[in-house]
């Protein structure tokens, strides 16, 4: 019971900020479960920053330059708390001053995986944790695949730094194209000719990263669309 | 290819490297219209344009464009698109249509092969050639003969995607006037004022390459 009170809930239009169109619907959890010091709406704007659980020593450096640039730029990164990629982009966050959260495949009173309860607990005292799975849900591998929708859907873009041919990393990706949201793959990955999955992606809509820089232009900042023609 | 210039319609501009509060504005403009989000009011941002736009069309130089014989035709996705994925020319249309700007929103052009882009085609030489989107467009037959045909995009560049489009169509339907529309175009920032600046221009052909004006 005390677990309950400790944690807030909310529906995803007062979390974004906003109302949701229809193919933000499909896929959107009812309620999510927060704690942390991020207070909703979420801060504008908010990137994903995803990949294997066993990344290349390339990986893990890009992961880095990519979320450091982001930081810099005052763009919350957004991740899934896993071993690899996701580590990397909440620590580098962490580390650079920055925002960072944490989507979970768990309630927010588990970790997975155990060796993360460190930076959940450092997440959920200075930045933002969030579930969609009630304390008390039992959790499955589905459960994963599906909070990676729903983390497709709180970053305004995400990038896929490192990640496999059948890679829990490619449900984002698919559900990022599907949204209409840019999803960026980063170089050394798309001209990997032993994987399937960038080129599939590329052919529906992703772009192959060169300049993190370029993440920048697609994201949205704080300034608020002008009403038009009002004069 | 026989088509070397479009006339084109346009009602919003940005700048991607625009710094000032108006010109970020124009970028959150842009952002939610790529995206199609649902602004505070409730309304998706397509369906805000197009009621902004049909409030004062008779005042914009591209009011012609809009009449009773006029199909209106969204401009596909420079990838391949799985269906239930967001195609934001299509909602642009369909609004359009709800709002009495045009006789009916037909599908008929579609991406048959990916024109892939990547982060860095800042430089144009890089960008996807007229020819290139041409070549990977296919039109669905119509079960009439259109006599008017604006192209609709969310978002012009340089208009190589509506030349290309523009040829494909003009060789399914040789007899219908076809001319194109973006809700927002891009522009330098010296050359942004504001983000509302209708205005009709010319897309033109030279070699492989194509120069929007205005």
């Amino acid at each position: 019971m005390a677990e309950e009170i400790e944690y807030q809930s909310i529906d995803l239009k007062n979390l974004l900020g906003r109302p949701l169109n229809d193919i933000e619907k499909k896929y959107a959890p009812p309620i999510i479960y927060y704690k942390g010091k991020i207070t909703p709406p979420l801060p504008c704007a908010r990137v994903s920053i995803i990949g294997t659980r066993q990344p290349t020593k390339e990986g893990l450096l890009a992961a880095e330059e990519v979320s450091k640039i982001l930081i810099e730029n005052n763009v919350t990164i957004v991740s899934g708390l896993a071993k690899g990629i996701d580590s990397v982009g909440h620590k580098t966050a962490i580390k650079n001053g920055g925002k960072t959260i944490a989507v979970l495949g768990t309630p927010l009173n588990k970790t997975y995986p155990k060796e993360n309860a460190e930076l959940q607990e450092e997440i959920m005292k200075n930045h933002l944790v969030v579930s969609q799975y009630k304390v008390g849900y039992k959790t499955t591998r589905k459960d994963f695949a599906l909070r990676n929708r729903t983390m497709a859907l709180i970053s305004d873009a995400s990038v896929i730094v490192e990640a496999g041919d059948g890679s829990g990393t490619l449900y984002q990706g698919w559900e990022t194209i599907r949204l209409g949201r840019p999803l960026f793959i980063c170089k050394q990955v798309v001209h990997n000719s032993k994987l399937k999955w960038p080129k599939e992606m590329i052919e529906y809509g992703a772009i192959e990263l060169d300049d993190p820089l370029d993440i920048l232009e697609v994201i949205p900042s704080n300034v608020k669309m002008p009403e038009l023609f009002q004069k | 290819m026989n088509i070397s210039e479009v006339k084109f319609g346009s009602l919003l501009t940005y700048a991607p490297r625009g710094s000032s509060e108006k010109a970020k504005g124009a970028k959150t403009a842009m952002i939610n219209l790529k995206n199609d989000n649902v602004l505070n009011s409730g309304v998706l941002t397509s369906e805000y344009i197009v009621q902004a736009m049909k409030k004062e069309i008779n005042t914009f130089p591209f009011a012609d464009y809009f009449n009773s014989k006029t199909i209106l035709v969204p401009t596909p996705k420079s990838s391949l698109r799985k269906s239930g994925t967001l195609w934001v020319p299509q909602h642009i249309t369909d609004a359009m249509i709800n709002n009495g700007l045009g006789k009916s929103s037909e599908e008929c052009l579609e991406r048959a092969i990916a024109v892939t882009r990547s982060s860095g085609q800042r430089d144009g030489s890089k960008r996807p050639k007229a020819f290139q989107h041409y070549e990977s467009m296919k039109v669905k037959e119509l079960l009439f003969e259109p006599e008017e045909i604006i192209l609709v995009d969310d978002v012009v560049t340089r208009g190589s995607t509506i030349m290309g489009g523009v040829n494909k169509l003009a060789e399914a339907f040789p007899n219908a006037k076809i001319r194109a529309f973006a809700i927002m175009r891009v522009v330098k920032v010296e050359h942004f004022v504001d983000v509302e600046d209708p205005c009709i221009g010319t897309i033109t052909m030279y070699g492989e390459n194509t120069s929007r004006d205005p």
